[in-house]
């Protein structure tokens, strides 16, 4: 699982720099608009230790928000199961909260945070939490009929019973949303360094980007790639044991990874 | 006698249409994009102007002005073939020349960099980079404020540990809070609007001058590709001498009026009390005294610049300035 991912985004990165050469090479590009591949290489060899310790740095945060962003996924998605005007409002309140956009919320939140820690977890958290709600909403609002009705009509339904038995039925789809939920959080996390913090791999781009350094935003890409991929193949890997020890049997992971 | 008159009669005709045909192509109109370095404020008060008052069009030129940004390089623009003009520092130009980057400049905007450091003078007044010695200084790491930081900081003989360069970003508070000293500005738009805020809260603030200390880091610059200065000359000359008309309408202290209409129009936040200080300011850096010619290239500044790149690790060997500063005269 885990070689698969890390040769699938070795592909896609390389066909991406192929791509980025061919234009080079076509349109006769100085190394300023693409860097080329000795240029990249030599990038490579002065910065890539430096990148990995800044993308180490910045999946510590990921880590973390992503999982405070599944446990108020699971919160919310629980409360708001229910069909009550308390769950209209749960629902109603996460979608809004959702709507503003991060760049325009990330300055209050590093005036009132300041630029350290707490203010990129919090937007790391909050771009991985709402797909994550969405899904587990999605799951926990909806009934598993046939084995629930046993329950109810022998008066034995307690809503911790309820969001086991729905857990239970989703588990193949709650596993892949959360391995999944990685990417937003690495994504969130990088945003919140890019904008406002001192740390991390996208405090590093943003320096590269004021220098017009494409190659060092190449090698960046690449050490974040990497480790994304690794994380993802980890999550999966995790997924996959929770769910032979809960199903009772080796599973497989959905969308036909193994 | 009647074919002679048909021929009498289309003969006007045909003048008349070649006529109408010549008058077309002496009017035919070029269009350029310029890619600004910044927003469209008063730092850009030429450029806006040369464009709103007509001077392009005079030129028979029809000019998309473009604003710059963070994520908005002129300097890539015109190798790809998206902008035929751009200002940018020199420190981009020579990084971008490091590269292989085919840009030439054809004049220099601003003849003093408007970058200074704002700093309290409840502590006293910095006359002296030794001044810096123990204090907490804002840069934004990886652009050209920090190499002139770390080169007033290393002239006066200063130990790296001795100072602390603090990473800012455009949110002010660490400055006015006081968690920070010094803090990186362009006297002539930011300079005066967080001066006035804080004039108007009773704090006195004073501003550090690199080029009052030997740094001379020359700033926004216009350039163009070295393929449409050989290829197109002519809308080059037209083009510059466009600009150059409207830069110097804008510094005239008699058209101020005019120069602080067209610069609200596009800088609405920016109040006339504003504006008009912010004017003043600009015409110091473009006009520093009589005997400078608007857009004149600054040799030695950029020497001197290329010099502090190549000491502080940015570019690995000499560009050759002089191939690249291509001033009107020049190129003609």
């Amino acid at each position: 699982m885990l070689i698969r991912r890390l040769y699938q985004f070795l592909m896609i990165y390389f066909l991406g720099v192929g791509v980025l050469l061919a234009l080079k090479y076509g349109a006769g590009l100085s190394d300023y608009v693409v860097p080329g591949p000795v240029l990249i290489w030599r990038t490579c060899m002065d910065t890539t230790a430096r990148y990995l310790s800044d993308v180490a740095d910045t999946l510590s945060v990921a880590v973390v928000g992503q999982v405070l962003s599944i446990l108020l996924a699971l919160l919310v998605g629980i409360l708001g199961r229910q069909t009550s005007w308390f769950g209209s409002f749960i629902k109603a309140a996460a979608y809004n909260v959702q709507a503003y956009p991060i760049v325009a919320l990330a300055p209050i939140i590093f005036i009132l945070l300041g630029d350290g820690w707490p203010a990129r977890l919090l937007i790391a958290a909050m771009i991985c939490y709402f797909p994550l709600l969405l899904s587990v909403l999605g799951i926990m609002s909806e009934p598993v009929v046939d084995i629930e009705h046993f329950y109810r009509q022998t008066g034995r339904m307690r809503w911790q019973l309820e969001v086991k038995i729905r857990a239970f039925e989703n588990i193949g789809k709650l596993t892949t949303v959360i391995a999944g939920s990685a990417t937003l959080a690495m994504a969130g996390t990088i945003v919140a360094e890019f904008i406002a913090a001192n740390a991390g791999i996208g405090y590093s781009i943003r320096i590269a980007l004021y220098q017009s350094d494409l190659a060092k935003i190449l090698v960046a890409l690449f050490v974040i790639g990497i480790t994304l991929s690794l994380y993802q193949g980890f999550l999966e890997w995790c997924g996959l044991r929770v769910k032979s020890a809960w199903i009772g049997q080796p599973g497989e992971p959905s969308g036909g990874e193994s | 006698m009647n074919r002679l008159t048909l021929q009498q009669f289309l003969m006007p005709v045909w003048v008349l249409i070649f006529a109408f045909a010549a008058a077309d192509q002496a009017r035919a109109v070029d269009t350029v994009v310029y890619r600004l370095k910044w927003l469209k404020n008063m730092s850009t008060a030429g450029d806006l102007v040369a464009n709103s008052l007509g001077y392009f069009e005079r030129a028979g030129l029809s000019v998309t002005v473009k604003a710059g940004g963070p994520e908005r390089d002129a300097l890539r623009e015109l190798e790809l073939g998206h902008a035929h003009f751009g200002v940018a520092s020199a420190d981009q130009v020579i990084r971008a020349r490091a590269k292989g980057a085919p840009v030439v400049v054809i004049a220099q905007l601003f003849q003093v960099n408007p970058l200074q450091w704002i700093y309290h003078m409840d502590g006293g007044a910095m006359n002296s980079p030794g001044d810096l010695e123990n204090k907490t200084i804002g840069v934004t790491f990886g652009k050209n404020d920090e190499i002139i930081m770390r080169t007033l900081i290393a002239g006066a003989g200063i130990k790296a540990t001795s100072v602390r360069l603090f990473s800012v970003r455009l949110d002010y508070t660490p400055f006015y809070k006081g968690q920070v000293d010094l803090w990186p500005v362009y006297i002539n738009t930011q300079g005066i609007e967080i001066g006035e805020k804080l004039k108007r809260a009773g704090v006195a603030v004073g501003f550090f001058d690199p080029s009052d200390h030997g740094v001379r880091f020359v700033a926004n610059s216009v350039v163009t590709s070295r393929r449409m200065m050989e290829k197109d000359s002519t809308t080059v000359r037209r083009f510059l001498g466009a600009l150059l008309e409207g830069w110097r309408f804008a510094m005239d202290p008699d058209n101020a009026g005019r120069t602080v209409t067209v610069v609200q129009g596009f800088d609405r936040d920016s109040g006339k009390a504003v504006l008009e200080a912010q004017l003043e300011a600009t015409r110091k850096l473009v006009r520093p005294s009589s005997d400078t010619a608007i857009g004149a290239i600054d040799v030695p500044a950029w020497l001197q610049t290329e010099t502090i790149m190549l000491n502080h690790g940015q570019i690995d060997a000499p560009v050759k300035v002089g191939d690249i500063l291509m001033p009107l005269s020049a190129s003609q």
